[in-house]
């Protein structure tokens, strides 16, 4: 089964993505910011990570660098999810070294798909 | 009175004026000496020996008539204000140090013209201060009752003369450059106006209240004489032209006696002191003359009968009544006046002597090739033999020429002569047209009539009666009887040689100077002059001068009579004033007028034209390009004028443009940031509508639960997207002044507590106690309902921001003069004091490129801010413990009223 | 000291100029006493005075 952390402090926007990919039979992980996220990070190691970038606290960019530092998710995949879509944001988040970026409002459709290949 | 004591006291006189004039050159005393009522009594030397006996004598014997020599200054003292700063400004710029200088520069620095307005201030002046030694002598004999004696070394005025001359050579020869101020001299004249009008005081008061009874008493007893009704009026329309004509010889010698010219000209320190002048020196001409008519007829009773010369009426009044201290006190005023005179006019003469005959007719040649220091030495000799010696020529006119005209008749003849520089100077300011030829020839002509009706009849003897050429004419002509030129008989000598010589004068001038164009150099002074308020600053530029020049050639000539330094010192001050390089070796027209001003304070105008243009190669230049060059100059100077006011103006704008354009930047990133946030916010609950909904389309097996969530959110997240929208809309139309405020009187706890109402539910649900601090009325002028959306728009954070348990909210009001101030404190994690004024941004960003995510839409405090603003309140954010507070103020009145 | 305000001296000048010379100066060309000056003298050191107060408020208020 794969894992899948959902990171976003949009609890509708998550709301959609949760019931997506539990019917698809995933675990899926929740957390509302960046640090959340790397709290649930110390102790599990998802296949892929939703990020999305404007959250408080520690927002997107940040929590990639971490994960990026983290040895023990070199091989999770992290897909950025934003509705920052100016090029020098994509540029940014694939510099940091992010998998993939899609920008918000998404298509379920395409989300899932995305991340099928991300786990292929 | 002992003749020797008398003479003690008068060399202790001398003295204390020496010590006066000396403390006076002092520099640390220069704020007593250098102020503007130093400068007004200065100006009294006019009133001389004559003023103090000579109006009692002719008070006493003819009347009325010893006014006019005041009437004229009275009349023309008020326009100083315009005509004497002209002269004064055109003498300061140019270095003029006496008025020969002032007119023959004026015609082109012509020497000729020079030396031919010397010789006509000698002609008149010499007479002028043998009269005064006369009166000195006289009264000298009066006081100590003795007789004058034939032996000219036994007579005590010998030797006063010669005091003075010592006195006046010394002190007025201390500088070498005669245009530098005379500060010693002028302090001493100053000191003794005063006391000649202090003595003239008492004894006017003296002879009014304590001889007579007052000035009924005077008229009573002296009405009974014969011919006081004639002698107290002026009479008839005859009379009246020679009072016209009188005046008018006295309006031009206040201009034009070469001591009036030095003290109020050449003397100036400030153009400022024509102020006080203007008043002063007529109150203090009216305060002397208070007095003559009551002595004057209070000598006619006391003396009725007796043969005494009425001059001396001051004197012989106290000594008839064995008054000694007293008439030593009015012999002392006398002599104070007299040698004011003496003293002023010798200096101002031998300075006329030497820059304008001696030095450039002889001495010239010998002072070109010597050092500077010989130079100055020589010329300061000349000067002071000249003092001394005009002193001592006009005390052996008066031994043996024996004058024994009144002292009245004497000053006239001189004021005449002198009043023939009338046109040529008067013109010289005025017109630009005035020529050199004319003024030469108006001068010669007008000197000429005052000879044949003045001098020349006076001289054989008004009592002569055998001569007929005053009875009958020259060569028994009727026409040209001296006093009755051209049949003209009914003025008085005096005026009818005035209006002769003054008619034949001014006619020459004028005609002479529109018939023959005088040559461009007189031009261009005639510019300099007349237009002198242009010039002043940089008159430098006014000379037109064409030719070759070397700044070597002509340095040479300035260190022989300036020395090394200080003509280095000039030459720097040039340079620096027109930007000129100083390696540069052609001279150019400013360089040789200015040499030319250096040398005029030393040897005159017209000595130091002709030194500077023997080193120089000058090319002829017309009339015609003279005028043109002088147009052009004008022009420029308005025209420099102008482009300084621009390039000001334009400098103003161009800092304005560049602060606007600043703004302009700033406020386009601002805008770029600002929609970039703004889409951000836009797509958020949009992201969340179309995942729903997409959803619901696609899966037909979702439950019914989670149908209805999704349902629902959707619902939410478009209102939220409405609200949003609104909020955005809100700020725009406030930010660009679109929103309307309708301010009423309002219950501002009323008011929270409807704001409060709303958000009961939620309140409750997130266990918060809600307090407000007052339950009473408190007024405030308010809109309410856009209070109400910051009250909300404040708890909703608070609300946040608060705690999970025991979370607590305080709103507070408190009452000040003018407005009010509402708080609402939360206690929850509180705002980084960095943020305190970032947070009323919109969609606040952190000064770092990291993105905090707004609390909220992040818009709402904006709006606030906004709000708060357009009722003219403040909103901040105040430091606390715990939580954050935010404060805004609301007025108390509509501040429109 | 601004133009007009040296033409009121200007003025002050010419009016003196009228007010002590004929014909307007013998109009009170007599002897007779008044306080024990004929009056041809009050007159005339009338318009004297009256000519300095004008001069010194002039300039007083008017030179800066």
């Amino acid at each position: 089964m794969k894992k899948i952390l959902i990171v976003d402090d949009e609890p509708n926007i998550v709301m959609t993505l949760e019931y997506t990919f539990k019917k698809s039979n995933c675990e899926v992980f929740i957390a509302r910011d960046g640090q959340e996220a790397l709290d649930i990070l110390k102790t599990n190691f998802p296949d892929v990570i939703i990020l999305d970038i404007m959250m408080p606290m520690v927002d997107g960019f940040a929590t990639l660098e971490q994960i990026r530092k983290d040895a023990n998710l070199q091989h999770t995949k992290v897909m950025f999810l934003s509705a920052k879509n100016k090029e020098s944001d994509i540029e940014k988040g694939l510099a940091l070294g992010a998998d993939a970026y899609m920008t918000k409002p998404f298509s379920i459709k395409k989300v899932v798909e995305k991340v099928e290949e991300l786990l292929a | 009175m002992n003749s020797a004591v008398l003479l003690l006291i008068l060399l202790g006189y001398l003295g204390i004026l020496f010590f006066i004039a000396h403390w006076a050159e002092k520099k640390e005393n220069v704020k007593w000496t250098n102020n503007s009522y130093v400068y007004s009594l200065s100006l009294a030397v006019y009133c001389t020996a004559w003023t103090y006996y000579g109006s009692i004598g002719v008070a006493a014997n003819s009347g009325l008539s010893y006014l006019p020599i005041y009437i004229g200054p009275i009349i023309i003292i008020p326009a100083w204000i315009i005509i004497l700063k002209k002269i004064i400004r055109i003498s300061r710029v140019n270095k003029i140090s006496s008025i020969a200088d002032f007119i023959s520069l004026r015609y082109g620095n012509s020497r000729f013209l020079g030396a031919i307005v010397t010789v006509v201030c000698l002609a008149g002046i010499l007479p002028y201060i043998a009269l005064q030694l006369k009166a000195i002598s006289e009264t000298f004999h009066i006081v100590t009752k003795t007789n004058s004696s034939s032996y000219i070394f036994d007579d005590t005025t010998t030797y006063v003369a010669v005091a003075l001359a010592l006195f006046a050579s010394y002190y007025g020869t201390r500088y070498v450059d005669a245009s530098e101020k005379r500060k010693g001299i002028v302090t001493a004249v100053a000191l003794e106006s005063i006391l000649k009008l202090v003595f003239f005081l008492i004894i006017g008061i003296y002879v009014t209240f304590f001889v007579f009874d007052g000035y009924e008493d005077i008229y009573a007893k002296a009405s009974l004489l014969e011919n006081f009704k004639e002698k107290n009026t002026i009479g008839g329309l005859e009379q009246g032209l020679n009072w016209f004509f009188l005046s008018m010889v006295s309006l031009f010698a206040i201009f034009l006696l070469p001591r009036q010219f030095q003290m109020s000209v050449v003397e100036n320190n400030r153009e400022r002191h024509i102020k006080t002048a203007i008043w002063l020196f007529p109150l203090y001409l009216l305060l002397f003359n208070l007095f003559v008519y009551p002595i004057a007829w209070g000598g006619n009773v006391l003396f009725e009968g007796k043969n005494v010369n009425a001059d001396t009426y001051s004197l012989l009044i106290p000594q008839f009544f064995d008054n000694k201290i007293l008439t030593v006190l009015v012999f002392l005023g006398g002599f104070s006046a007299a040698i004011s005179m003496i003293v002023v006019s010798s200096i101002s003469l031998s300075t006329m002597l030497s820059n304008n005959l001696l030095i450039p007719y002889s001495f010239l040649g010998k002072l070109r090739n010597e050092e500077q220091t010989i130079n100055n030495k020589k010329i300061v000799n000349i000067r002071k033999i000249g003092i001394f010696s005009l002193i001592i020529g006009a005390y052996f006119i008066y031994r043996f020429f024996a004058l024994d005209y009144s002292l009245v008749s004497i000053g006239l003849i001189s004021f005449v002569i002198i009043a023939q520089l009338a046109p040529a100077f008067f013109g010289a300011i005025f017109w630009r047209r005035g020529s050199r030829m004319g003024a030469i020839y108006g001068i010669l002509i007008g000197f000429v009539i005052c000879v044949y009706t003045l001098l020349l009849p006076y001289a054989i003897g008004l009592t002569n009666n055998e001569s007929s050429f005053v009875s009958e004419g020259f060569q028994k002509i009727a026409l040209l009887k001296p006093f009755q030129l051209f049949g003209l008989d009914y003025l008085q000598p005096v005026p009818h040689a005035l209006f002769w010589s003054m008619l034949f004068n001014s006619l020459t001038y004028f005609a002479v100077s529109v018939s023959f164009k005088g040559n461009y150099r007189e031009r261009n002074y005639a510019e300099m002059y007349v237009d002198i308020d242009k010039y002043s600053t940089n008159h430098e530029n006014a000379f037109v001068w064409k030719g070759t020049a070397y700044t070597r050639d002509i340095e040479k000539v300035l260190i022989r009579f300036l020395g090394e330094e200080r003509t280095k010192r000039a030459m720097n001050i040039f340079n620096v004033k027109y930007n000129v390089d100083k390696n540069q070796e052609l001279a150019d027209a400013r360089l040789v007028k200015f040499a030319e001003n250096l040398l005029t304070g030393h040897i005159g105008t017209a000595s130091a034209r002709i030194l500077i243009s023997s080193v120089v190669k000058e090319e002829k230049i017309t009339l015609p390009e003279v005028l043109k060059i002088l147009e052009e100059s004008k022009e420029n100077i308005t025209i420099n004028k102008k482009l300084t006011e621009t390039s000001n103006q334009l400098q103003k704008i161009t800092s304005e443009l560049q602060k606007a354009n600043e703004t302009l930047v700033r406020k386009d990133v601002q805008k770029d940031e600002f929609l970039d946030t703004v889409t951000h916010e836009l797509r958020t609950p949009i992201t969340a509508i179309r995942a729903a909904s997409e959803i619901l389309h696609d899966d037909d097996e979702i439950p019914e639960e989670l149908r209805k969530q999704f349902l629902q959110n959707i619902i939410s997240e478009s209102d939220r997207l409405n609200r949003l929208i609104d909020k955005i809309l809100d700020l725009e139309k406030f930010e660009t002044g679109k929103q309307t405020i309708h301010p009423t009187q309002n219950d501002i706890i009323a008011t929270i507590e409807n704001s409060i109402e709303p958000l009961q539910q939620l309140i409750k649900n997130k266990n918060i106690s809600v307090y407000v601090e007052s339950k009473d009325q408190i007024l405030a002028f308010y809109d309410e309902d856009r209070i109400i959306q910051v009250i909300t728009n404040l708890l909703s954070n608070a609300i946040k921001f608060c705690p999970e348990t025991e979370g607590l909210i305080t709103i507070q009001v408190k009452k000040k003069e003018n407005f009010i101030e509402t708080s609402v404190q939360d206690n929850g994690k509180g705002i980084n004091p960095n943020d305190f004024d970032v947070i009323f941004d919109k969609f606040y960003q952190a000064s770092n490129q990291n993105f905090k995510k707004p609390v909220g839409s992040g818009l709402g405090l904006a709006i606030c801010k906004q709000i708060i603003e357009h009722h003219k309140g403040k909103i901040w954010v105040e430091s606390s413990i715990k939580g954050a507070c935010i404060v805004f103020t609301l007025p108390v009145k509509n501040i429109e009223n | 000291m601004k133009k007009r305000h040296q033409q009121k001296l200007v003025v002050l000048s010419l009016l003196l100029l009228l007010a002590l010379n004929l014909p307007i100066v013998l109009l009170f060309d007599s002897s007779e006493s008044f306080l024990g000056f004929p009056i041809i003298y009050i007159y005339i050191f009338s318009a004297w005075l009256f000519s300095v107060l004008m001069s010194w408020i002039v300039v007083q208020r008017y030179y800066e």
